[in-house]
């Protein structure tokens, strides 16, 4: 059929307003994980960055636990498993961003331990040695250090974050993924529509991905 | 003003200080000497619990650095607030300056003052302003620690020391990471502050600034204290054939250095 395949492209442009939907619904389940991830992870990594194994190992079984299981799985027992548990039922869209916040929270964390783990013992020594607590000593010399390290691998994690939403057309969420799969129901255009979701994405994650090579590079050669 | 007793430390089963007994007055310039690996950094670093000792007692002014006796006679971690005022009082330079990278010069210099001790951030940053004079820093304010030389860092680094108003200062081997031409500079303001009175202990091996601005010297071997005596007599006249066979050897090194 590959040579007689008439593309319909103004098939994706009457129903433009879908996908800008979709795309603000993506935009929103990325910016919540993200800030739950965030969060969480920075929590996660600062416990794996502990002398105390009261503080490390909780955090270290929660990072492998969910790096070693299938996020979809993570979702999807989100959101049927954990409501016939405890009875409380999530919408579809606060459950893909909880579960791909917690999911993420896993990469954070160890960004965040990497990154603290690769300031020099001398700069720990100095703040000590001046009577820092352990909170100013993060906040005003470690962590201003270590998240200038840190920005290229946490832009990746972004890009692969937005990527996942993805997942959230499983649970019905309407996302630019599980419009485009309504779309095609309708209009019966597959290649159009699968192909014009295909190029929005690369459209909006390769600047990104670009970008935080551009900045590993430039950090690389500043230190 | 620093006392040291029965002090031990481990590292896992190397057993790198063995029972220190010694007493540091106030004014006083005490210097540590002693071949590589006999515990002259971890002693500095346990004085201000850089490194937690595992028995013994290090005291500031008759307050006790890190462990306290528990009612049942049990040694317990102290506070964490308290160990940082303690440690806020006795400042240390480090061999390898340990700036802070992303801090001015004056802001690491005024980044104790006003973080740890809350003091007023123009006050503070007068007095930095006046320390770096001191130093002769005085146009590097606004520099990063990266674009000076490795004196003038050490030089912003007794600056940041001097602006706790610290009881003490540690000198962890000072000089020993310069060029030898930067050496001279760094040498030169802390002899001054050891004119002015101020609380020193210095692990060192420039040999010639122990013997002329040291008051005692300490010579340590396998985590042990072997000798102290006052620095004249020191040097003149020593009597544990190790302090012997050690200063022996820096002579031998310092004149094929010279050759
Ligand atoms: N953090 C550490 N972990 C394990 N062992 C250590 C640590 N720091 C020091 N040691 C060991 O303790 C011993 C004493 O080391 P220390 O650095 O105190 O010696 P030093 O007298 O300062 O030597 P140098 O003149 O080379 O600086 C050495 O055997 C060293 O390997
Ligand atoms: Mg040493």
């Amino acid at each position: 059929m590959g040579q007689s395949y008439v593309w319909h492209f103004n098939v994706v442009w009457e129903y433009r307003q879908v996908f800008v939907r979709g795309a603000g619904i993506t935009a929103q389940l990325t910016a919540g994980s993200l800030l739950i991830g965030l969060v969480l992870g920075l929590l996660l990594g600062l416990m794996r960055s502990s002398r105390s194994g009261a503080m490390r190992v909780p955090a270290a079984v929660y990072v492998e636990a969910f790096r070693a299981t299938p996020v979809l799985v993570q979702l999807v027992w989100l959101y049927y498993a954990l409501p016939i548990l405890t009875g409380f039922q999530m919408g579809p869209i606060l459950s893909v961003s909880v579960g791909l916040g917690l999911h993420t929270a896993a990469y954070f964390a160890e960004i965040f331990r990497a990154g603290i783990a690769s300031i020099d013992r001398g700069q720990w020594d100095a703040a000590k040695s001046i009577g820092m607590g352990y909170g100013q000593m993060m906040r005003r010399i470690i962590l201003p250090q270590a998240v200038r390290r840190m920005i290229p691998p946490f832009i990746n994690e972004i890009a692969t974050l937005m990527k996942l939403t993805t997942l959230g057309s499983v649970l019905a969420v309407y996302e630019l993924l599980h419009e485009a799969q309504n779309l095609i129901n309708n209009t019966y255009r597959p290649l159009e529509i699968y192909t014009t979701l295909a190029v929005a994405f690369f459209v909006i994650i390769y600047p990104i991905i670009w970008l935080s090579q551009r900045l590993e590079r430039y950090l690389k050669a500043r230190s | 003003m620093i006392r040291i007793s029965g002090l031990h430390k481990h590292f896992g089963k190397n057993h790198v200080l063995r029972g220190i007994d010694v007493e540091i007055a106030k004014g006083e310039v005490f210097v540590i000497v002693g071949p590589s690996g006999s515990g002259k950094s971890t002693l500095l670093r346990c004085i201000n619990f850089l490194e937690e000792h595992d028995a013994g007692e290090i005291a500031i002014d008759g307050e006790p650095m890190g462990w306290r006796l528990a009612p049942g006679g049990k040694r317990v971690r102290d506070k964490e607030s308290n160990v940082s005022r303690l440690r806020s009082q006795v400042a240390m330079v480090f061999q390898q300056f340990n700036l802070f990278p992303h801090k001015t010069v004056l802001e690491n210099v005024v980044e104790g003052p006003i973080v740890v001790k809350r003091e007023p951030p123009g006050e503070a940053a007068e007095r930095a302003a006046a320390l770096l004079d001191r130093v002769g820093l005085s146009d590097k304010v606004d520099a990063y620690p990266s674009t000076l030389s490795g004196g003038q860092q050490q030089r912003a680094a007794i600056a940041r020391a001097l602006a706790m108003q610290p009881k003490a200062i540690l000198f962890d081997e000072p000089t020993s990471a310069l060029d030898p031409e930067l050496v001279g500079e760094v040498l030169a303001v802390m002899k001054g502050l050891a004119h002015k009175g101020l609380t020193m202990v210095i692990v060192t091996h420039e040999m010639q600034f122990a013997r002329d601005v040291g008051d005692r010297v300490m010579m340590m071997d396998a985590g042990q204290v072997v000798e102290l005596a006052p620095a004249k007599s020191f040097f003149a006249a020593p009597r544990n054939p190790r302090t012997v066979d050690f200063l022996r050897r820096l002579q031998l090194r310092e004149s094929s250095d010279a050759a």
